[in-house]
């Protein structure tokens, strides 16, 4: 981590930090890594703020990590402050010592903070508990199944307790194997049209049903990571009118796309979960701009030539470290997302779900909060084109 | 950043193509021709009926002494088959060498990819070998579009089928059949029945009947076979693209023309039926349950039988049965696809060269 040394004077940018209710355009200036709203008299760089954002820092609550040093540095000049880290790496993080190990090589550059999220179970495997508390103890914020949900209930039951009796956040994936078995996207006239076998909703949905039910019973702490459909909302909504400690998040991907961008067979789309269709969307949109749940990259990293293929056999997932908040903006283009709720949904929320001390992302003065420069027109035209501060 | 996201920001609110829009761009050149033959989705009534007609001129040559025509002479055809197949494979090389070609039959499925060759490497290698032609037939659904989209768009791609999605050239062929028996497609009804869920020559068929003007297409058998969404396959603001009927009596009732489809063992396992004799009983093409359509019904199947499982052998061999015909008219109907498919992909070819 480094921070920098100087002045910074940035003039007339759009402030926006919907923790604090702030939308506005002043001139701000950051003097070592400090905020101040204020013009400073000897600032070492000065920057035209017009166009510009300056928001808390982007956090990814998901993204697949090929490679740290790199990765974290791209997704630094993105804007983005944290990335939650998938645990099904080789080996997968399921020790103390990976995690120790990420955090070195994280240091070792000027990138944004890799936070892993630990496995669950050992290997991944559903089987048994992996050393949730030393995994806690060693820096993971959360701990994850990942994209290979525990099939065996009493297992992901205890695990439940477990992580309740700790108090440590765990994401799942809801999904129901058995219903998704040999599923290629959402089940529904595209998939029959296409022949490509179709992964139904009440896959998602009774996970997540079962999934809600076990978390009464243990009240875990428990985030959703990347639903997909419309009624996985109502029911955490409910659970959560209950007094449920839930929270959510919906992968950029199924924010834009239906499941009719596969027609065509663009393996580009071959995603997990799948996207769904139309109503889920629109659903899934509302959620967010009704403050529900947080945007998330759901990054899989892959080489072109692994999506040259047929629609099963192309690489699942999409390249999206950088580019997911673009995406969000240009869903604000498309009037489908407010800014502000936009901004709320990539930095605030998922800062709130992961309990990140709030001096880290309120944007107050004389503060050192993690915070993100935007060039709103950079970005959609997918350039990288953001400054980081104090990360 | 990836092309994706540069495309999507480019255009933003650019609004999709329509299924019909995207299977008829990728088969069709500048002008409007056949260069790749991948589904019978999106293509024009016209051009169906050409196929059609092109392949009635080809029966009249096959019953020749001399059976070859010189359409396709020094181009070389390449046989791709990832999924094993007899007869397909067969009527496909016959065809290739009718016209002329030079065809060269390649069992991917034993071969490169066996050995951890890319699909997309593979191809590349055989296009390297100056091919014009490959026929492909892939597990995969999609399988015949990606690569005539983007892995070798210059080569002319035959579909011999596709996953679940398409199989054109059977379509075709049974399309033949039908107009050969009745006279035309147009205003008759038509059963398809059976596991139409995992039929590629299901799919295949209804795009090109509702195109060439059938009256009704019906699609039979049980909820786990038939999936209620095959009603919008080439459906349009007026019609349904077919209708799904659960009951025989119901669904063959005044039908012109029956097609049975093969019924896999796997569907048992996959907890999709119960036992073939529950399926025999309610979905077998028996003599009694044929007399619920019309009296000068045919009757059609793609082939290979299981007699006793979807058709009772004295209804395969019935003379309202008319499916060896059928594997009679297949060599025509892939003679005409292939030239006309090779003449398109040729006409590309000089028109960007021109350029």
């Amino acid at each position: 981590m480094k921070t920098e040394m100087n002045t910074t004077l940035i003039e007339n940018a759009q402030i926006i930090d919907p923790s604090l209710n702030v939308n506005a355009t002043q001139t701000v200036s950051i003097e070592n890594g400090s905020l101040k709203f204020s013009e400073s008299s000897k600032a070492d760089n000065k920057i035209d703020g017009s166009g510009k954002i300056l928001i808390p820092a982007l956090i990814d609550l998901q993204a697949g990590i090929k490679n740290i040093q790199a990765d974290s540095q791209a997704a630094k000049q993105a804007g983005i402050g944290y990335v939650c880290m998938t645990p099904n790496t080789s080996p997968v993080i399921d020790t103390p010592a990976d995690v120790t190990l990420i955090e070195e090589k994280n240091n070792a550059v000027d990138g944004c903070k890799i936070l892993p999220l630990g496995a669950l179970t050992q290997g991944l495997k559903g089987e048994q508990l992996a050393n949730m508390y030393s995994l806690q103890q060693a820096g993971c914020i959360a701990l994850t199944n990942s994209k290979k949900p525990v099939k065996d209930l009493l297992v992901l039951r205890r695990l439940m307790e477990y992580a309740a009796t700790h108090d440590i956040l765990i994401l799942i994936n809801a999904q129901e194997e058995t219903l998704a078995k040999g599923g290629l996207m959402h089940e529904g006239e595209t998939a029959t049209r296409l022949g490509l076998v179709g992964i139904p909703e009440s896959a998602e949905t009774i996970a997540v049903a079962q999934t809600l039910l076990l978390a009464e019973e243990t009240n875990a702490r428990l985030h959703f990571s990347q639903i997909s459909c419309a009624r996985s909302i109502d029911m955490i909504r409910k659970a959560k009118e209950k007094g449920l400690k839930i929270s959510a998040d919906v992968a950029i991907a199924n924010l834009m796309f239906t499941d009719e961008h596969v027609t065509g067979y663009n393996s580009l789309f071959n995603l997990q979960p799948p996207l769904r269709s139309e109503k889920d969307r629109q659903a899934l949109l509302a959620a967010v701009n009704n403050r529900e749940i947080a945007i998330c990259s759901n990054h899989m990293p892959s080489q072109a030539a692994a999506k040259t293929d047929t629609f099963a056999a192309a690489a699942t997932g999409m390249n999206t470290l950088t580019s997911w908040f673009s995406l969000g903006l240009n869903l604000v283009d498309r009037g489908e997302l407010t800014l502000e709720n936009l901004v709320y949904a990539s930095s605030t929320l998922p800062a709130e779900i992961l309990r990140l001390p709030e001096t880290s992302y309120q944007l107050k003065e004389n503060t050192k909060p993690v915070m993100a420069l935007i060039d709103l027109k950079g970005a959609t035209q997918g350039l990288s084109s953001a400054i980081t501060f104090n990360v | 950043m990836n092309d994706l996201i540069s495309q999507l920001l480019s255009s933003p609110d650019a609004s999709l193509p329509s299924p019909t829009e995207v299977a008829s761009k990728v088969q069709l050149n500048s002008k409007g021709r056949l260069k790749h033959f991948l589904t019978t989705e999106g293509l024009s009534k016209e051009l169906l009926t050409e196929i059609l007609d092109t392949a009635d001129s080809f029966i009249s040559t096959q019953e020749r002494s001399v059976k070859k025509v010189p359409l396709l002479r020094g181009q070389t055809v390449v046989n791709l088959f990832f999924e094993n197949s007899t007869r397909t494979r067969s009527t496909f090389e016959l065809a290739a060498k009718r016209l002329s070609a030079d065809i060269l039959n390649l069992d991917i499925a034993r071969s490169a990819t066996s050995k951890g060759e890319t699909l997309m490497d593979t191809l590349w290698n055989l296009q390297a070998m100056y091919s014009d032609m490959f026929v492909i037939r892939h597990a995969d659904s999609g399988a015949a579009h990606i690569i005539a989209e983007k892995i070798t768009p210059n080569v002319a791609i035959i579909n011999a089928g596709d996953g679940r999605h398409a199989h054109p050239t059977q379509a075709m062929l049974d399309m033949l059949t039908i107009r050969r028996h009745k006279g035309t497609i147009e205003g008759q009804t038509v059963a398809i029945v059976g596991d139409i869920l995992h039929s590629r020559v299901a799919r295949s068929q209804i795009h090109a009947l509702n195109t060439l003007g059938a009256k009704e297409v019906r699609l039979i058998g049980p909820g786990t076979l038939v999936p209620k969404t095959m009603e919008a396959l080439s459906a349009t603001d007026e019609k349904k693209g077919a209708q799904v009927y659960y009951d025989m009596k119901e669904g063959l009732k005044d039908v012109d023309v029956i097609i049975m489809l093969r019924l896999q063992k796997e569907r048992m396992s996959d907890a999709l039926l119960p036992s073939e004799s529950e399926y025999f009983k309610l979905y077998g093409l028996t003599k009694e349950k044929l007399a619920y359509a019309k009296a000068d019904a045919i009757v059609m199947h793609p082939g290979p039988i299981n007699r006793g499982v979807e058709i009772d052998s004295e209804v395969a061999d019935g003379e309202q049965s008319v499916i060896l015909n059928q594997v009679s008219y297949g060599i025509a109907v892939r003679m005409a696809v292939m030239s006309m498919a090779m003449s398109g992909q040729k006409e590309e070819q000089a028109e960007q060269e021109s350029e």
